[in-house]
Parts: C-alpha cells; structure tokens; sequence
C-alpha cells in the first residue's frame, strides 16, 4: 500500500460527534439533530451507529439499559430467554419500575443509591452474552450494527429530547464488527460516562494488561474501550472531565479524536499529531463537534464558523 | 470580497461527480465565472480544475477542494476541509475561513491564501507556489518543503518548518517551536517590503491592518545540516522527526 492510500485511510476511519446546548432547558431537537449528523457521517462508518444522549436528570433513579444478547452471536430462542431473565431480575429489584424490552434491549429504572460495579455484575451473569449497556441518571446509550436510519428505525433517536450527546459511526479496523464492539462505550462502573473515538491506542495492549492485573474487566477487544474504562476510573476518584481528557493525552499513544459526555459536560480530546479529524462550531446557543463539517452543516442551519481542533487540544463544556 | 457575475450551480440537487461534471463542461464551453451554491462542506468539490476561470462556493466546502487544478481561481465563501489544493501545479484559492489539516500540501505552484486559520501539516511538501494565512497555522506546517514561499501572520504550532529543503517561511506572530534543522535568519529591508507588497495584494485592506508590518515577520529556512548525510553527524538524522 502506498502513502497516499494509507493517509487516505487514515482520513476514513470512523465518524464522531457530539452536541451540546447552551442555552438553558431541554432541546426537543436534540435526537433529530443527532440523527442528521449521524447520517451526514455514515459514509465514514458503515459498520455501526450508535449514541449516547442526556436527557433530564432524573435525580432519584437510575437509567438502566441492558443488550440480551448480540443477534450475531445468539439464536433468537437464547436472547428472548436472556430477555426475560433480565425482566424478571429488574421487576424482582427493590425500587425498579418502568421495565420495558425493545429488540435486544431491556430499560428500567432502578431508585435509590445503588453499588453499580455489583449490579453490573449480577445483571450480566444472568445469561451469556448479556452485556449493561449503560447506568445513569440521565444518560442512555442506543446502537446498533448496521446504519443510523438502522439505529434510528430500531430506537427512535430522533425522538429523544435532552441537552447534549455523542454519536458513532464505525468502520471496523480491528476486533469484529458486532454490537458490543460498536461505539459508544459506556465507562463501566461510572454513572453517566461515555466515550466515543475516532483512531487507534497502540498502547492500549499495555494499558489493559496493567488494568487486568489489578481486576478490572474488560467486555470487547476493541482498543477504544481502554478510553471508557480510564475515564471511568478516572472519575470514579474525583478527576473532572477535563482532567481526565488531560490524561488521557499524557498516558495514551496513538492516533485520536475522543469525545466524551457525563451527565452535565461534554469534552474532546485531540492527539499530539493530528492524525484524526475533529472540527468544532460553537454559538452562543449550541456546540457541535465531528470529524467532519459536512456533519454539522447538515444538521444544523445558519450562519457560524467551524474550526479544525489543533493538536493536543482539550475542552470541555458544562451546563 | 472578489464580486462575480457567475453562472450558477446549485449543488443541493446534484452528486459531487454531477457538480464537478457541469463545472468542469461550463469552463470548457467558454464561462469564465461560475457559482456554486449550497456547497455544504461536501468533499472533492472543484478537483482537478484544469482551465482558466473563476469558480465561488457560497459556503464551506469539505476534503481535496481545488487538489490537483491547474490555473483555475477558487473563492471559498466559508471554511475548508483537510488537503485544500492538494497538489495543485497553478492557480489561485482563497478560503474566506480557516481549513483544516494539509492545506496546500504539495502544491507545485500558484496562489493559497487563508484569511482564517490552517490546521496542522499547512504547506507540507511544498514544491513551489505561495501559501499565505493570515490567521495562526497548527502543528507540522512547512514540514519538508522544498520550494516556495510561506507567509503565516499569526502564531504557528509546534515543529515548524521541520526538516525542510528551500522554501522560506515568515511568521508574523510567536513560533510555537522550530522543527529540526529549522533556523531563523535576518529579513532584509527587501523581504520586508515585498510582504507588505504580498499582504497588501491577497488580504482585504481591512484583514491586511490588522496583521503585523512586513518589517515584523521573521524569516525562517532550512539550516541544511540535513541536505547531505554525514556520517560523523548521524545523530542529527537520529533525532529528526
């Protein structure tokens, strides 16, 4: 392969975004803007779609989104039963309500304080295959193999009304192409916690080897999961977000652009090479953040400027 | 802002190829003026240009815009996307906003000006031509350029002019760091007096009086330890980027 087809690759891989409203309340666009940009962006990734969106903060109760089973993995027969375990399992929970299943996913709310790393383990050791998908407050993870119209035709993004999101469309370089190596990752073990990337961590072997040997899981061999699992950590001891971006730019190597959400901010981090595309538009009223223009001029109308991030560069936002 | 009485073209309805197609056909039919209207940062627009003539984007425009032309005029009413005039041997483009990574990467020869910012790897490659930005440039700009002139107002990022052959750069603002082998020598009362003549030529008057004076840039070349290997110096290859 010569250098030009090998920039040329670089260029392609996988399509990022986020949205983040300024202005005080709830944006009932926010799914539909999300879902556009998506679109606009799934050229780049035709492998998968996905989003993590924030809604309202439901203060007294947790999200819970569950995937039974991956339909590449399992029979139909072994994920409705892994369906009705995790059913059962949530109706049987002190405080849950609102259990609902939508294809391979079950929903619930769950109240009170809640020992996260515990219940993440109960839940996926109900079944093989089951994976939590997300826990928060105000945040819920939605994707899918296949394309956004696929995503959207299954979960209905564009629905979603909230305050700021990330989105995903994957060309798989690495690892398999099946939904719980599809983006976005949830940080395990945090509430609220999302990342998206664009790029590869050459060091991430080194750094789930470290992770491993202290005990903590990992559920794909997709390198970007290293990103989720760090951020989770990292503000799981108290890190903001932004610090947390500022170590990830000091402990990992490699090619990326990595967007991160938690229930009140939103964030990208941007290698010391510039090897990934991320342009960034931002008003008084909005941020919108992808690894294209073409994205955010899709989705979003008027008249303002978007500028490509510069190397090692790190903001956040918060509401 | 260049005003042009232009054919039109409105790219909402149509296919990049379709687009290209109808551009390309209307400079062959003998219009000199076109406008493309609705461009939405869509790639590949106005690749491989190779007649004389006049082409506007009402909006920003995505990857490779004007790459590979010879002696078209690009007018970007927005910004551009990665490799803006890849490889072009002639013409002129000019970006309204700023644009991202390897603007005017390997251009051969004519005219790139950026009235905002440029992204990292501006004017890789360079192997003639002039590429001017009157805002701040990213990372790796000028990286083994080998000909032309590269003229940046604002500050530059890190690793500037690295390992470069013969083009010369000017930098009105802070140098984030010198590339290897990058050296900064003394302008001359003539090289100041030709950037102002540059400045004033390719920025709106009222951009140009924002920047500094063509007596305040500084003037940065290729020290050429690394022209030739030497063999008592190859710690100097070593630590090159």
């Amino acid at each position: 392969m010569d250098t030009r087809s090998i920039l040329a690759g670089l260029r392609r891989m996988c399509g990022i975004l986020g949205y983040f409203r300024k202005t005080p309340g709830s944006d009932d666009q926010l799914g539909a803007t999300m879902l556009s940009m998506l679109e606009a962006l799934g050229r780049r990734g035709p492998d998968s779609a996905g989003v993590a969106l924030v809604g309202p903060v439901h203060r007294a109760s947790y999200i819970v989104r569950i995937q039974a089973g991956d339909e590449l993995d399992l029979s139909q027969q072994a994920i409705a039963e892994n369906r009705e375990a995790i059913e059962t399992f949530a109706r049987g929970l002190d405080n849950s309500s609102n259990v609902s299943s939508s294809g391979v996913y079950v929903r619930f709310l769950l109240a009170g304080d809640i020992d996260l790393p515990a219940l993440t383990s109960r839940i996926e050791s109900l079944g093989e295959g089951i994976r939590v998908l997300s826990v928060g407050h105000a945040m819920e993870l939605s994707k899918e193999v296949g394309s956004p119209r696929l995503l959207e035709g299954k979960h209905h993004i564009s629905a979603f009304a909230g305050t700021h999101g990330i989105g995903h469309t994957r060309l798989c370089t690495e690892s398999i192409v099946d939904l719980s190596h599809s983006q976005p990752f949830w940080g395990r073990g945090a509430a609220d916690v999302a990342i998206v990337h664009n790029g590869h961590i050459t060091n991430y072997h080194q750094l789930r080897r470290k992770y491993e040997q202290r005990g903590v899981g990992f559920v794909t061999e997709n390198d970007s999961e290293v990103l989720a699992v760090y951020l989770a950590e990292a503000l799981n001891r108290g890190a903001t977000l932004r610090q947390g971006l500022d170590g990830v730019l000091r402990d990992m190597d490699g090619a990326f652009s990595c967007l991160a959400v938690t229930a009140t901010e939103m964030g990208f981090v941007k290698d010391p090479y510039a090897f990934k595309p991320l342009v960034v538009a931002e008003t008084d009223d909005f941020v919108a953040v992808a690894t294209e223009e073409i994205a955010i001029r899709s989705a979003i109308p008027g008249d303002y400027k978007v500028s490509e991030a510069q190397v090692e560069e790190v903001r956040v936002w918060s509401r | 802002m260049v005003e042009i009485a232009a054919t039109a073209i409105d790219a909402a309805t149509l296919s990049t190829r379709e687009v290209n197609a109808l551009m390309r056909a209307r400079l062959e039919s003998g219009s000199t003026e076109i406008c493309v209207e609705n461009p939405n940062a869509r790639h590949n627009l106005a690749v491989a240009l190779l007649r004389p003539g006049r082409v506007r984007f009402l909006g920003s425009v995505g990857y490779y815009c004007g790459g590979l032309m010879d002696g078209a005029e690009i007018h970007v009413e927005g910004s551009a996307g990665w490799g803006l005039a890849e490889s072009m041997s002639q013409g002129h483009v000019v970006v309204h906003g700023g644009a991202g990574n390897g603007a005017a990467a390997a251009i051969r020869g004519g005219t790139v000006v950026i009235h905002g910012d440029a992204a990292a790897r501006l004017g890789v490659s360079m192997k003639g031509g002039l590429v001017l930005v009157a805002g701040d440039c990213g990372y790796m700009a000028g990286f083994m350029g080998q000909k032309g002139t590269l003229v940046v107002c604002g500050n530059t990022g890190q690793a500037f002019a690295d390992s470069m052959y013969a083009t010369t750069c000017y930098v009105g603002g802070s140098i984030g760091a010198l590339g290897t082998d990058a050296v900064i020598e003394p302008l001359s009362a003539e090289e100041a007096a030709t950037l102002d003549g540059l400045l004033a030529e390719h920025l709106p008057a009222e951009l140009r009086a924002q920047k500094p004076a063509g007596r305040d840039f500084k003037k940065v070349v290729a020290g050429r330890k690394l022209w030739n290997f030497d063999k008592h110096n190859w710690k100097a290859w070593q630590d090159a980027l």
